[in-house]
């Protein structure tokens, strides 16, 4: 390097510092864009000022957002829950949709998975290689922008269709979104003076009376099937404590007509009036305050 | 941009007081990239500061021992303290050595050394009277004073005598010595 | 001051061409909005980098609270989103700018798409955007097994059956992103770790890509 420095300039070949890239001539010229029509104008400041203004507004809306509406959070995930309906996010709905109909799903599950997506988003990253004219304007190429805009509308009428499907299905069903039932849980509780109520963290409610005769009935009709062995819970919810919610009549009535579309069956002909009353007077009886 | 205005300015024959277009967009805009900058990172940093803004909860007191059971040789004791750590609530298991002193108050040392952290303990061959620290040797007397090898005496958890039990409260330093 | 401290920098490493570069270069009429309202469909790029840069830097503060452990996982979530100051609202930018940052993506491929701003010689970069396109599309999918919920647990499940359907190797892929044969607790780290490292590596390096080729080849021109 030291002798280099005096006749650097003579040399034909001149070398960036001590590697053996060739040091570049003067840099080309930007792509520049006197051929358009109208002015140009420098990026910084006069056009990001510009794109900043949009930035600003959307950040705005943003915030407004996220001020206004929380981020939903259900519940704990538990694999045994039966009654949940799944909802993937709303961008993936129309895969969701697609594979629901006949030749999307059971022996042609693989075209409803791999084969239409496959193809439309393999053309969608192929498209420069498959549109290969020079017309730009989207009217002058009519098959492109013909399978864009029919693939388009595909989309938004799945996507519709899987969210049309859901509502109705939670309107029939009498389910309240999981998000939406701990909010309200958790107002309720904060308001009755208990603090913040943390899904799965609550304190568990003993049994009253775990001798009575009602449980033994309960345990012949399985209703410990689903609501556990303590009645603590699993695919159907805890009934510890029930009686602060639900009065007896209520409870008489669930038994004997069932709830939420026959997720929670009627015991009619399998109980008799009877029974169904002692049972849901021995429910009726579950509260926090008497399990203490 | 010092580059530019140097070259503008040195183009005007006349130096005017006034803004030039370029500065106030470059003012305007160096503005908006604040607001941005600011609007979505202050909740963020004020999400990050939070332990440090939020009321520390006092430490509460816990039943530990009967005041009649304490005398003036030093006793160790084990005791559970409920700890909530942000989502995570355990109740972790602690220890004190509890003594009369010679004025007759209780009081209740921690058995963590000031040296390096190890746990001492009270007596023994070794150190007869004295409190020992297995790692490096370390000694202090029964009212926690450091004999050897430590910096400082031994921490001290706050004491309440309430109905013939003693509580044991927060940690803090030696008032003793 | 620190026009000194820049001249001193500038002289060993020639800084001046670099940012320059950036900052001068000309931007032509036909996609200012300030000349054509219109050209407003020119912002969806800009736009959906901004929201980027917002999703990476809530994510980053996220994880100072959040852990990727089944048993901890929700209640983290639900201390950060209740109990920390402002919780609500970093959530909040993570969840819902997870939703936006599709939205302007997908405004900004309809745009190039039908001013056929894709064609020669910007195929690689039109390609380029698709694969970010995707990556986005996977953080989506792997951001959303994270806070533990039912809903997060049952849309992996379908997510993965999904996956298993794929002819021949179905069943492997599935085993590689579970972790195991469950959606369980090593499916969450394995989860955390793709939607933390590894897609935003991905997405980052083709970020790069994508500026410096429309740096390179300059805005398409006007219709």
């Amino acid at each position: 390097m030291a002798h280099g420095h005096g006749n650097r300039s003579n040399e034909k070949v001149v070398y960036v510092g001590d590697s053996r890239i060739r040091k570049p001539g003067p840099r080309p010229a930007p792509p520049d864009y006197t051929a358009f029509p109208g002015k140009s104008e420098a990026f910084i400041p006069n056009f990001l000022l510009k794109e900043w203004m949009a930035g600003v507004v959307v950040l705005v809306g943003f915030l407004v957002l996220t001020i206004a509406e929380p981020a939903p959070l259900g519940y704990p995930a538990d694999p045994l829950n039966g009654s949940f309906i799944p909802m993937p996010d709303w961008y993936f709905l129309f895969i969701y949709q697609l594979l629901k109909y006949p030749y999307t799903s059971e022996d042609f599950i693989v075209l409803g998975t791999i084969g239409i997506p496959g193809i439309a988003f393999g053309a969608l990253l192929l498209v420069p290689f498959l549109d290969t004219g020079k017309e730009r304007r989207f009217y002058r190429r009519p098959i492109t922008s013909s399978l864009m805009i029919v693939s388009l509308i595909a989309s938004v009428y799945l996507t519709w269709v899987s969210w049309h499907h859901y509502t109705e299905e939670l309107e029939k069903s009498g389910v309240v979104p999981e998000h939406i039932e701990r909010e309200e849980k958790n107002k309720e509780s904060i308001e009755s003076g208990k603090g913040r109520w943390i899904p799965g963290k609550e304190k568990t409610v003993a049994l009253v009376k775990p001798d009575d005769p009602a449980f033994e009935i309960m345990k012949k009709a399985q209703c410990i099937a689903c609501h556990g062995g303590e009645l603590e819970g699993g695919g159907a919810p805890s009934l510890r404590g029930i009686g602060d919610t639900l009065s007896k009549d209520e409870l008489v009535d669930t038994i004997t007509n069932g709830r939420a579309n026959g997720a929670m069956p009627s015991f009619k002909g399998t109980l008799s009036e009877a029974e169904i009353d002692q049972v849901a007077t021995w429910l009726s009886e579950q509260k926090a305050e008497a399990a203490e | 941009m010092n580059h530019n205005e140097q070259h503008e300015t040195a183009h005007k024959p006349i130096k005017r007081k006034e803004m030039t277009r370029r500065q106030f967009l470059s003012y305007t805009l160096g503005g908006a990239t604040a607001f941005m900058g600011m609007g979505a990172v202050l909740p963020m940093l004020r999400f990050a500061v939070d332990p440090i803004l939020t009321k520390k909860q006092a430490g509460a007191f816990v039943k530990v021992i009967e005041e009649a059971e304490v005398t003036k040789e030093p006793k160790q004791v084990a005791f559970k303290v409920h700890q909530v750590d942000g989502w995570y609530e355990s109740d972790p298991k602690m220890e004190a050595y509890i003594a009369k002193g010679d004025d007759g108050k209780i009081f209740a040392l921690s058995p963590v050394c000031k040296h390096l952290g190890c746990t001492i303990s009270w007596g023994g061959e070794e150190a007869p009277n004295e409190y020992h620290c297995p790692c490096h040797g370390a000694r202090y007397t029964k009212d926690g004073k450091n004999l050897k090898v430590a910096p400082k005496p031994l921490d001290e958890y706050e004491v309440k005598v309430e109905n013939g039990w003693v509580y044991l409260g927060p940690l803090e330093p030696n008032t003793r010595v | 001051m620190f026009k000194s401290m820049y001249n001193w920098i500038d002289e060993r490493l020639d800084v001046t061409p670099m940012w320059r570069d950036i900052a001068d270069h000309e931007v032509p009429e036909h996609v200012n909005p300030a000349h054509h309202f219109s050209a407003f469909v020119y912002c969806f790029g800009g736009l959906t980098f901004f929201i980027t840069v917002i999703q990476i830097l809530s994510g980053m503060f996220l994880t100072m609270y959040y852990v990727p452990d089944i048993i901890n996982a929700y209640y983290s979530v639900d201390y950060l989103q209740h109990q920390v100051a402002f919780g609500v609202i970093v959530r909040g930018m993570h969840h819902w700018g997870a939703s936006l940052v599709i939205v302007m993506m997908f405004l900004h491929t309809l745009r190039v798409f039908f001013t056929g701003s894709y064609k020669a010689p910007r195929e690689m970069n039109w390609v380029v955007g698709m694969l970010i396109f995707f990556v986005m599309l996977g953080l989506g999918f792997t951001g959303y097994l994270l806070p533990w919920d039912n809903k997060a647990y049952f849309a992996t499940k379908v997510g993965m059956e999904i996956a298993g359907s794929v002819p021949w190797i179905g069943s492997y892929i599935k085993e590689l992103l579970a972790g195991g044969t469950i959606v369980g607790a090593q499916t969450l780290t394995r989860f955390f770790a793709i939607h933390v490292f590894f897609l935003p590596g991905v997405l980052l390096t083709l970020l790069a890509a994508h500026f410096f080729m429309i740096r390179k080849q300059g805005i398409s021109g006007p219709l």
